[in-house]
């Protein structure tokens, strides 16, 4: 009998544990889906989106060689568009479709995590001082994955992101699934309770 | 909840072709290939054994154009550099055309290895063929050094080694591979070293990528720096600021 019991006991726990893990996944992967889906509730959040989404596209790709950027944009900042589309090229010429691909992704989803995080942050501070508190890491780890791919230009090794495994497309995996956990940790803003 | 707070179709639409122009806009740049199809070859080339007041020794380093032109540009590239093939194709002719071949600026190529593991090497390789072509056919220089530019690959992918430099080497006329075999042997330390010097001279310039450029005015001891394939435009307007400093 209570050879029975025991087995029935690690059944259910099993099957719990099993019906728990594909719920949370299930969840998570539903609450990215909100996430991502939040900007498209307001023309103010999409055109935020869009705005954040081409921001960080230019910041990234003009970190790759800042020392060009700088001297481009200093001499004439209608350049802009010229070193844009040159250091688009340049990117794709060093890491390939799939570094830009990644590249562009990165900058997709830091414009859905900005415009959530305003929300968040808004929300908070209409509760207590210590929520937003609560809000800070989670900005820092989509602030930290969005600088990256980089931050090793601005630093003035323009050789470095090629020297990294990949040429540094693993750092940039790393920073979209960092975007990607926040986003889905999150949730949709407007019904996000925070953990 | 009030009406602008649901997901419209309009909105989703918008988002959708939004991001789809975002993503056709990074493709269409990355994809498009240099518009100038203009051959340029420098029709003087010369040798010196001098150090300038700028301080770049140039013993064993490729110079393009009249010796006494009063604005030289000192040139730091890399082979693996898919900039400085974008400045070789797109900027390089017109100010050859408009700079060079009236004798106004003599343009001299200085290493700058930065970018892989066979830039080094790739930099001795060039210096090998330009000491064995200095005296017989400089402009076969020319000509290996731009096959070398047109073999970097398109995709991004590893193609400079031993076998793409030796292929390029035999295609080109009037280099002889042996010979160029025999520098890379027997005088590759002392090639390094000049390779070494010309770095040095790079970074004490400011220089932190390629291709870097410095413009001095050797009558008047007056330099400026520039960084990245900038449009002709800002060549053509530092080389007129330098040439009346």
């Amino acid at each position: 009998m209570s050879g029975g019991a025991d087995t029935d006991g690690r059944t259910d726990t099993d099957g719990r544990t099993d019906t728990d893990g594909r719920t949370d996944g299930r969840r998570w992967i539903r609450d990215v889906g909100d996430a991502v889906a939040y900007p498209l509730t307001s023309n103010g959040r999409l055109l935020v989106a869009a705005i954040a989404t081409a921001v960080t596209y230019a910041v990234l790709v003009l970190s790759s060689f800042p020392q060009f950027s700088l001297q481009l944009l200093a001499n004439d900042p209608a350049d802009l568009p010229y070193a844009v589309a040159t250091l688009t090229r340049e990117a794709y010429l060093t890491t390939g479709w799939l570094g830009l691909a990644l590249l562009t992704a990165y900058a997709l989803l830091t414009g859905v995590a900005v415009t959530n995080a305003v929300t968040l942050v808004r929300r908070a501070r209409r509760r207590s001082a210590s929520t937003v508190v609560g809000v800070v890491p989670g900005l820092l780890a989509a602030g930290c994955a969005s600088c990256g791919a980089g931050v090793l230009g601005t630093l003035g090794f323009v050789g470095a992101m090629a020297a990294l495994p990949f040429d540094g497309n693993l750092l940039r995996v790393g920073g979209i699934l960092l975007l990607l956990f926040f986003l889905g940790r999150a949730g949709d803003p407007r019904t996000c309770a925070i953990e | 909840m009030d009406e602008g707070d649901n997901i419209t179709r309009r909105r989703a639409l918008l988002a959708g072709g939004g991001t789809l122009l975002f993503g056709g806009g990074v493709a269409y740049a990355a994809s498009r290939s240099g518009s100038n199809e203009q051959a340029y070859v420098p029709s003087n080339f010369h040798a010196s054994e001098e150090t300038t007041g700028f301080g770049v020794e140039l013993a064993g380093r490729p110079i393009a154009g009249e010796p006494d032109a009063p604005v030289d540009v000192y040139y730091w590239t890399d082979y693996l550099c898919p900039f400085c093939k974008e400045f070789e194709t797109e900027t390089l002719p017109d100010i050859g055309t408009d700079y060079v071949e009236p004798g106004d600026v003599r343009l001299v190529f200085l290493a700058y290895p930065n970018i892989g593991e066979y830039s080094l090497p790739a930099a001795v390789w060039s210096r090998c063929v330009w000491d064995q072509v200095v005296d017989s056919d400089p402009a076969a220089y020319w000509h290996w050094h731009e096959s070398a530019f047109d073999a970097q690959s398109d995709s991004g992918g590893d193609w400079a080694d031993e076998e793409t430099f030796t292929g390029i080497t035999e295609q080109t006329a009037n280099v002889e591979r042996s010979s160029v075999d025999d520098c890379r042997e027997n005088r590759g330390d002392a090639v390094q070293e000049s390779i070494d010097v010309d770095l040095e001279t790079g970074r004490s310039a400011g220089l932190q990528g390629t291709p870097g450029f410095v413009l001095y005015n050797r009558e008047a001891d007056v330099a400026g720096k520039m960084v990245g394939a900038h449009p002709y435009e800002n060549f053509a307007n530092a080389i007129e600021q330098i040439r009346n400093a």
